[in-house]
């Protein structure tokens, strides 16, 4: 206990000495963690609206322009005997060509000049939510583009496949800058860590002729670079958690009409943060100590 | 108490010190001379344990130097004062922190550091001084702050390498006294000096180096 307060205010002592080094070695370490944190943070939340997308099956069946209303018909029925399917909303050519001039407003003007309304009716259908796991969405597809009068078919997943794919892209990415962000700490820390050590050479040579063992040395400074890996991880999440209010009070808008939910980080990517902080932290004291002043 | 046999230190091509073989008992006080470059820092610093030998043996108290341990060499340190020729004093700290040092490493309780420390300040005659800085302090009062940290710890054995080197005649009377009543407590002292004056009125062994031999030894 006694030592352990020692190696404490050694190690505040000499943090306190080259105050303006540790200032910009914690500055890196938050920045790090800020980078890491925020791609944490996006790349969650992206996962998650996209897993709350996909959990619900939709599919949008266009057709053949001056598809007749039997052959209207006969698709409509073969929708409503499909197990779980729902027609949510018919879109006839000229519905599709109001809401798209109405996603457009002020810009919709050059759609007036059409010579004919390009766009084709569609069904809109939802698959009860239930029932979704026990649907094969590519089979109800190709057996409704087999249909007289249907142009094409898309559902919700096949999206959903390709954004996943761009998304595992994005996580490489990710996972790599933040390694290459992770040593960049490391080295930094460790760089701090050794200056102190040559500021406080002499001490250090007379410790060890006064009888210090390598250890009572050396724990002065790997507790400086675990409070700089604790201090930093604390600043960043800190600084991140500002952040999410900041974006979480505005409405956030990326699939569909309705605003996505915006989360923090788990509790367990948190400790994630702050252990990495702190393992980085005393990964760069670690290294910076090496040996010692051999005496 | 200290033995050694056989001793010999080079650095580089140039021997220290030669096939030296000689015994100091528990509580002797000896003083190891001869002119500059005898060998006689070299002579301490291997009985320190901070030089290695080329050849031959040391051993402290049966502990044999060459087959001791880093942190065992580092236990027995404890059990050793040095003060040294330069003082190594820190000056950014006070000299009740400088002699406190000695007793921190070795993990004591903090009111026992203070007594310790307090006590053998008043022994060294700098009571008054504990919370001055060594740069505010004239060259004889920063010698006693070096064999106050250098005996604050009971040591067996007080090495000392010209403790009295740069000090007035007053001074090096002083700094003797303080060395043969630490001796009477029961400490083995071994001091290098080039001093003569120190030595002619003295009647302590001495044990004298030429070009790294033993030229002579009272003993």
């Amino acid at each position: 206990m006694r030592l352990r307060f020692y190696f404490i205010r050694q190690a505040l002592t000499n943090m306190r000495r080259n105050l303006t080094v540790h200032i910009v070695s914690m500055g890196t370490i938050v920045a790090a963690l800020l980078i890491l944190g925020a791609f944490l943070l996006l790349f969650g939340n992206i996962k998650g609206w996209l897993q709350q997308w996909g959990s619900a099956l939709t599919m949008s069946v266009y057709l053949k322009d001056n598809t007749s209303a039997y052959k209207r018909d006969k698709i409509d029925s073969f929708i409503r005997a499909l197990p779980g399917a729902r027609i949510r909303r018919f879109i006839s050519k000229q519905e599709a060509m109001d809401d798209l001039k109405a996603a457009l407003g002020d810009e919709a003007g050059f759609i007036e000049e059409l010579a004919h309304n390009p766009l084709p009716a569609s069904y809109e259908i939802i698959f009860d939510k239930g029932k979704t796991d026990a649907i094969e969405p590519a089979q109800i597809k190709s057996q409704i583009q087999a249909l007289d009068g249907v142009e094409d078919v898309q559902y919700s997943r096949e999206w959903l496949k390709r954004i996943e794919g761009f998304l595992d892209i994005i996580r490489l990415t990710g996972y790599t800058v933040g390694g290459l962000l992770c040593l960049c700490v490391v080295f930094i820390i460790s760089n701090t860590i050794k200056l102190t050590i040559y500021s406080r050479k002499d001490e250090i040579e007379i410790l060890k002729l006064v009888g210090a063992t390598d250890w009572f040395v050396r724990m002065p400074f790997l507790l400086e670079g675990a409070i700089l890996g604790i201090l930093g991880g604390a600043v960043a999440v800190l600084m991140l958690f500002s952040g999410y209010h900041l974006l979480a009070t505005r409405d956030v808008y990326l699939i569909g009409p309705t605003p996505l939910e915006f989360a923090f980080l788990p509790v367990g990517y948190l400790i994630l943060l702050f252990s990495l902080s702190l393992g980085l932290g005393i990964l760069g004291s670690f290294i910076a100590i090496g040996r010692f002043v051999d005496v | 108490m200290i033995q050694l046999f056989h001793l010999t230190k080079r650095f580089g091509s140039n021997i220290a010190l030669d096939d030296i073989t000689l015994r100091i008992k528990r509580g002797e006080f000896v003083f190891v001379t001869g002119p500059s470059g005898a060998g006689k820092t070299t002579f301490l610093r291997l009985v320190f344990g901070a030089e290695q030998p080329a050849s031959g043996h040391i051993l402290i108290n049966a502990i044999n130097l060459n087959r001791i341990s880093r942190a065992k060499l580092d236990l027995l340190r404890r059990r050793i004062g040095f003060v040294f020729q330069d003082f190594k004093l820190l000056p950014n700290k006070t000299v009740f922190e400088n002699v406190a040092i000695a007793l921190e490493v070795a993990g004591l309780r903090t009111r026992l550091i203070r007594k310790s420390t307090h006590q053998t300040l008043r022994l060294v005659g700098l009571a008054e001084k504990e919370k001055s800085y060594p740069l505010s302090l004239s060259g004889g009062e920063q010698q006693r702050v070096a064999i106050a940290r250098a005996i604050v710890k009971e040591p067996l054995i007080l090495l000392a390498d010209e403790p009295t080197g740069n000090l007035d005649p007053d001074l090096t009377r002083d700094i003797m006294a303080l060395f043969r009543s630490i001796h009477q407590r029961g400490t083995t002292v071994v001091i290098a000096t080039h001093s003569r004056e120190l030595l002619e009125f003295t009647d302590c062994r001495t044990i004298v180096l030429k070009e790294g031999k033993v030229s002579g030894d009272t003993g």
